[in-house]
């Protein structure tokens, strides 16, 4: 190992995180050259490919590394909010018919076609601005919800000749899709304020309805990151690189390899910004159908991260490249990098819990800044397997326990469905309070789940 | 025999396999994928062939199981069985019968990740771990 590994965590997170190889994966990650401080794990770690999810981990712009492992395959897989201008309790009955209309509106599972088509130059456009392309020629979006997206939706540096036909064969009809495991769309009230002063300037009131999109860049992003892995791992030796683990397959920034990987990883990622943007389009048309178009024209943008991605970012006056994977960006105080009308409140931050449960939305504080690369971590996390959940309970025995909930689901399978149940994933509130004990970031508000749309 | 099981895993799925030659190992792992997918298929009748450059056992391992992954994706492609698999100069070629249907796609990558396929005591062992 060149630097420790640390962990925020809990005594009983820390036993979780035990069961698996999490920790070893991430001495793994704490071998890398020119990884600089600490190789991190946030709370809600688990075992993953190279990495564990829930990793952070910094490498030095000049002589570090870059590692697609540290990203994950679901390039830019993330997180967006939306609030919409009445009450959840305004709702009344139609919350079922809401939800019905979003899943009509958004395919969800993998390998769907989605409702964008767009031609070659058009994607290739996507891939290299993310969803300006579509507010500029599409008029799907506005310039403020591209301000509330983390980096404007747009990473520098994106080439789309840097992404093989392979992944722009999977990518293109994907394009407005949720994809399927762990992605969702959710309609949910504003259960709890608990920072008044930041909610406010969220535009979060108590009552509030809101939906919150997490997915990514489809198939696309998955290619991506396959094709570098491979790519990287051909040429480890001419850099005198030896790998713990194949998975952790990486290649000198500056080389050829780790300029075009970084400049295929910003282009999933722009893919998924605006795979994300359609999604808020179909959302506000579903809203619009159900609720009216004063309301589809009031649901507002509350802000959008990134929790799979590495950022060329400055900490401590040194340029490093920082890897997150299955973490979240967590930017305090005054940083450019936040929008006006949030510095001084600090940078929204998501950590959705699980179907019927709780998701929270915070604000990063200048612990993170200080401890963690301005990271924090991305959501409940997974406690039991897919098969183990499945055994425990069936899909339609679970539909009906949230229904007794109040809780809406659209999901097309059952089995799917019962993967992802409640009892599969950790406690959030717990992952939360231990992000708040840290200093990384602070509560601002909780979200209950009125209805989700799963792939 | 050839046997397949998925192995406990939060987040991911792993396969395991044993067979008693190469050929049936990567029969199993089209039989593995096919229960992840689901029953799905119920269009037309389709044949695709799969040809992998050389390469040892457990990247061959991979890229069929990267080719199923990637051809009921795109294709909608749902597998049924391989009517012939020829490991060519130490690559692959093999027809590859299924039908076009809606597979349940939870497949998105075939990872690295603990990848191995080789042969002990006589009995051919896999091991693969598929993003999910």
């Amino acid at each position: 190992m060149r630097v420790p590994a640390r962990v925020f965590a809990d005594e009983v997170l820390l036993a979780a995180i035990a069961r698996d190889r999490s920790l070893v994966q991430l001495q793994n990650v704490a071998t890398l050259p020119g990884i600089v401080e600490a190789a991190l794990g946030m709370p809600d770690m688990h075992q993953g490919y190279g990495f564990p999810v829930g990793g952070v981990a910094a490498t030095d712009a000049t002589d570090g590394v870059v590692s697609p492992g540290g990203v994950g395959y679901d390039i830019n897989c993330g997180v967006r909010l939306l609030a919409l201008p009445l009450a959840a309790a305004e709702l009344g009955g139609r919350v079922e018919a809401l939800v019905h209309e979003i899943s009509r509106a958004i395919p969800a599972g993998a390998g769907k076609e989605g409702g964008l088509r767009p031609g070659a130059a058009a994607f290739d456009r996507l891939l290299a601005f993310g969803p300006r392309v579509l507010v500029d020629e599409l008029g799907i979006g506005t310039e403020d919800d591209l301000e509330r997206t983390e980096s404007r939706g747009c990473l520098d540096g994106a080439d789309p000749a840097a992404v093989s036909e392979r992944a722009r064969t999977r990518g293109a009809r994907q394009v407005g899709t949720i994809g399927s495991g762990n992605h969702f769309i959710e309609l949910q009230r504003v259960d709890r304020i608990i920072d008044a002063a930041a909610a406010a300037c969220f535009g979060l009131a108590q009552g509030q309805a809101t939906v919150l999109i997490h997915s990514g860049s489809r198939g696309l992003g998955h290619q991506v990151c396959t094709d570098y892995v491979h790519t990287m791992l051909a040429v480890a030796p001419r850099y005198a690189i030896v790998l713990p683990d194949l998975e952790l397959a990486c290649a000198p920034l500056g080389s050829s390899e780790g300029r075009a990987y970084l400049a295929a990883m910003a282009a999933a990622a722009n893919l998924a910004w605006a795979n994300r943007q359609a999604m808020t389009h179909l959302i506000r048309r579903s809203v619009e159908r159900v609720l009216g178009a004063e309301a589809a024209a009031g649901t507002r943008q509350v802000y959008d991260v990134a929790h799979n991605i590495a950022k060329l970012e400055r900490h401590g006056g040194r340029l490093v490249c920082v890897h997150r994977k299955g973490a979240t960006r967590a930017f305090a105080g005054d940083s450019v990098e936040i929008p006006p009308a949030y510095r001084g409140v600090g940078q929204p931050v998501f950590i959705p819990g699980s179907m019927g449960t709780s998701s929270y939305v915070l604000a990063a504080e200048p612990g993170a800044m200080e401890r963690s690369f301005g990271s924090t971590c991305h959501g409940a996390g997974r406690a039991l397997s897919r098969t183990a959940a499945r055994r425990r309970i069936g899909g339609a025995e679970l539909r009906r326990q949230l229904a007794a909930q109040g809780i809406v689901v659209r999901c097309p399978s059952n089995s799917g469905l019962a993967e992802e149940a409640p009892f599969a994933y950790k406690d959030v509130d717990r992952l939360v309070a231990v992000v708040e004990r840290a200093g990384l970031a602070r509560r601002v508000a909780r979200l209950r789940p009125l209805g989700v749309v799963k792939g | 025999m050839s046997t397949h099981t998925f192995a406990e895993h939060v987040g991911e799925v792993e396969i395991v396999l044993e067979a008693e030659s190469e050929t049936d190992l990567l029969r199993e792992a089209l039989a593995a994928f096919c229960e992840l997918l689901g029953a799905c298929g119920d269009g037309e009748p389709a044949s695709h062939a799969v040809e992998l450059l050389p390469g040892t056992p457990a990247e061959l391992l991979w890229g069929w199981l990267d080719e199923l992954m990637y051809l009921a994706e795109v294709e909608d492609f749902v597998p049924e069985r391989a009517t012939v698999i020829d490991f060519a100069q130490g690559g692959l070629r093999a027809i590859v019968r299924g039908v076009h249907g809606h597979p349940r796609h939870l497949v998105k990558a075939v990872t690295l990740h603990d990848l191995a396929a080789a042969v002990e005591g006589g009995t051919w062992h896999g091991r693969v771990v598929l993003d999910v």
